[in-house]
């Protein structure tokens, strides 16, 4: 494990812009480098490696308020068109837009001076001339950009007297199933069409016309085609682009906000979960260099949707007189007990989507409690996946084939693959966090369902006897680690807590044995 | 331990009781002729005949309607949000076309809308919070109900027809 790479998932302090891979200029130690250049900002003198502009060095250290901005984003190209970033720069003649002048050496900025926020307040009251303002019913209200620096730099009134401009068409216009525009609430950014442009190389939206008429349109009949349409929603400064998902379930300021990790492919982008009352309403991406950058794909931004799934097995099911019926995790590990001793066999098959320290504990500490021997092995489930050799880019970005999040990691146990029509033991134990998929079983093998499974699948598994089912946490609702497809292992915390009777795999396994 | 002492000695006008009652049967007599001589009463006929009260006082909350009887809530959550007693309960979804109010566009309205009146405290922070003038409480404060369910106030209830803050 020498080069692996292991921290935690957390919100990172500095989010920042490395379209560039620059690294910050902290974690450059090299000691023989030249002096590194010098750019004073509002007082204090800061270091910088050569080609940083103003903004990223501000961004870097995080010293003081955050320059305004909303055509910059860390992970795309720079454009310099909104000019909100604005600066005084010493022996200029004019203001400077920080995102994209470079710093030089011995450059003195001031970032709020009296001229500064004259000319924020001027383009404050540009920007918003042709505003609907429509905040209570628009989704971004909240974490809205346009009203943050509004609240801090807007003019409070305006010298429009004239009719707003109003798009009838793209007032609600759905650019694809997952995200709908409102144009009226655009501000020009155009960081969508540099996200299409730039990072998903798709191409899909392009602003046609100009001035008054400017307006974002999709360059297909089919809307938007990427993958990643709900980055597009995240970024957008303002509730011009909308996850339809999201829209309209719940007001930003009621959701509270945990660090975890999406476990809907091998890559493990980190995220946010944003819950209120301990239901899920959405995930959004959290910067992380290493792994998924500021992205993350649809498929992974959805699939919290199948942990809130009413057909989710909260509670452990017992079979009596061919039906699973809800009992007390006591009684179905007594009567498990009895029936896994009588078995002459038993298996466990373990998801690849269990974390390491399941993985660890049922392959280590579980025969053990059973008193018998058991032949562990993984399943993975994903089509034209057995290992992690198997594993491949599906794009330039981040999507991977692999669609469970820790082969690896499992491999790492000393775990080997479960290989076509081994399932031939006695007893079954699947294992799985509704990730992995489910292993082809004879007709009529009896089989224990353990972690996170909906009554849908457990309905495919109608020619076979299912013995239980042990009801595990999610990986959002519990602890644990990934290994990634890189090979980094990233540890997560609870983000939510589980409500139903589900138990975590070290609290079953303590119950079962204190039973025996 | 210091104590206090709260008993009290009584003097012998207060111990024989007479006094006291002579003064309360004084004001009972003046009450009662006062109301059978001269008509004057402070008390009214309640159900029958009902006060007046200030246009400003904060009773049974109501959401205003326009013309074709559309609510003027764009389910915003501002009055959820600001509601102390966190009574009000909303659920958004997305406006049909057909049914905007103003002819406009109106991307959002509620679902349902429901008022836990046992729980509110009438503060009116709801009215004050709404920027679409749709919450109100209204000069009605007849809140007697026959059963927990019925103290819950739903959208068709609060939409019920009203003349200005007063029940039609
Ligand atoms: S984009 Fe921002 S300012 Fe505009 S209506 Fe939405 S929340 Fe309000
Ligand atoms: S839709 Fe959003 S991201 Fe795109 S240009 Fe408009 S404001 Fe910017
Ligand atoms: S009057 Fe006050 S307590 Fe009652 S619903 Fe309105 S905000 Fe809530
Ligand atoms: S504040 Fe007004 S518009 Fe907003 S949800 Fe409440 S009643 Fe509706
Ligand atoms: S952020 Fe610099 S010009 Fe837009």
């Amino acid at each position: 494990m020498s080069n692996t790479t292991e921290f935690e998932i957390k919100k990172p302090k500095v989010d920042l812009n490395y379209a560039s891979e620059k690294k910050p200029v902290a974690s450059d130690p090299s000691p023989e480098a030249k002096p590194l250049p010098k750019v004073t900002i509002d007082g204090k003198t800061y270091e910088f490696k050569p080609g940083d502009t103003i903004m990223q060095v501000a961004e870097r250290y995080k010293v003081h308020e955050e320059i305004p901005r909303y055509c910059y984003h860390p992970g795309m190209p720079i454009a310099g068109t909104c000019r909100m970033c604005t600066v005084e720069v010493e022996k200029a003649p004019k203001l400077m837009t920080s995102c994209s002048t470079p710093a030089a050496d011995g450059m003195v900025v001031h970032t709020r001076s009296d001229k500064v926020l004259k000319s924020r307040t001027g383009v404050m009251e540009f920007l918003l001339t042709n505003h609907p303002l429509d905040c209570p019913v628009c989704d971004k209200a909240g974490e809205c950009e346009l009203q943050d620096y509004n609240y801090e730099y807007g003019p409070g009134t305006s010298n429009f007297k004239e009719e707003k401009r109003v798009f009838e068409e793209a007032t609600t216009k759905k650019l694809s199933d997952q995200v709908t525009l409102n144009m009226n609430r655009c501000v020009h950014c155009e960081r969508c069409v540099r996200f299409t442009d730039d990072v998903t190389k798709t191409n899909d939206l392009v602003m046609v016309n100009r001035g008054w008429h400017k307006e974002l349109e999709a360059t297909t009949e089919a809307g938007l085609t990427n993958d990643y349409q709900g980055c597009l929603t995240d970024f957008c400064p303002v509730g011009a682009l909308t996850w339809n998902d999201f829209r309209f379930k719940k007001r930003s300021w009621f959701l509270s906000k945990k660090p975890s990790i999406c476990d809907r492919c091998s890559k493990g982008c980190n995220i946010e979960v944003h819950s209120d009352a301990e239901v899920v309403y959405r995930y959004v991406p959290i910067h992380n260099e290493m792994v998924n950058g500021h992205w993350m794909c649809d498929s992974g931004r959805s699939s919290y949707n199948d942990l809130m799934n009413p057909m989710r097995v909260i509670s452990p099911l017992m079979n009596h007189q061919n039906g699973l019926h809800s009992t007390t995790l006591q009684a179905l590990l007594g009567e498990l007990s009895i029936q896994l001793k009588n078995a002459s066999s038993v298996q466990l098959v373990i998801g690849t989507d269990a974390t390491r320290e399941e993985a660890a504990l049922l392959k280590d500490k579980f025969p053990s409690i059973l008193g018998k021997n058991v032949s562990v092995s993984y399943f993975n489930g994903t089509a034209g996946v057995t290992s992690s050799a198997d594993d491949k880019k599906m794009d330039n970005l981040l999507k991977m084939k692999d669609l469970t999040p820790n082969t690896k990691g499992v491999e790492e146990q000393g775990i080997s693959p479960l290989s076509q029509g081994e399932v031939s033991s006695d007893i079954v134990i699947v294992f799985r966090n509704g990730r992995a998929g489910i292993p082809k079983m004879k007709a009529g093998q009896k089989v224990i369902l353990w972690g996170v499974w909906n009554h849908d699948e457990i309905k495919t598994l109608s020619s076979q006897t299912v013995l239980g089912v042990i009801a595990g946490l999610a990986t959002i609702e519990k602890e644990g680690s990934f290994k990634n497809t890189d090979g980094i292992v990233q540890k997560f915390h609870p983000a939510i807590v589980h409500k139903g009777g589900a138990l975590s795999a070290h609290q079953v396994v303590n119950m079962w044995k204190s039973l025996n | 331990m210091a104590t206090i002492n709260v008993s009290k000695k009584y003097t012998v006008k207060e111990k024989t009781y007479l006094p006291a009652i002579l003064i309360g049967m004084k004001i009972t007599m003046k009450r009662f002729l006062q109301g059978f001589l001269l008509r004057k009463h402070d008390t009214i006929l309640y159900p029958e005949k009902k006060r007046d009260y200030s246009d400003r006082f904060r009773g049974m909350h109501f959401i205003s309607v326009d013309k074709n009887k559309t609510e003027n809530c764009t389910a915003c959550y501002l009055c959820e949000t600001v509601c102390p007693a966190e009574c009000i309960h909303i659920v958004a979804d997305e406006r049909d076309e057909d049914q905007n109010p103003y002819g406009v566009k109106k991307e959002k309205k509620p679902v349902s809308f429901d008022i836990d009146s046992l729980r509110c405290c009438f503060c009116g922070f709801c009215e004050e919070a709404c920027p679409k003038d749709a919450i109100k409480l209204s000069t009605n404060y007849e809140l007697a109900v026959s059963s927990r369910e019925e103290a819950i106030y739903d959208l068709d209830h609060l939409k019920r027809e009203m003349n200005g803050r007063s029940e039609k």
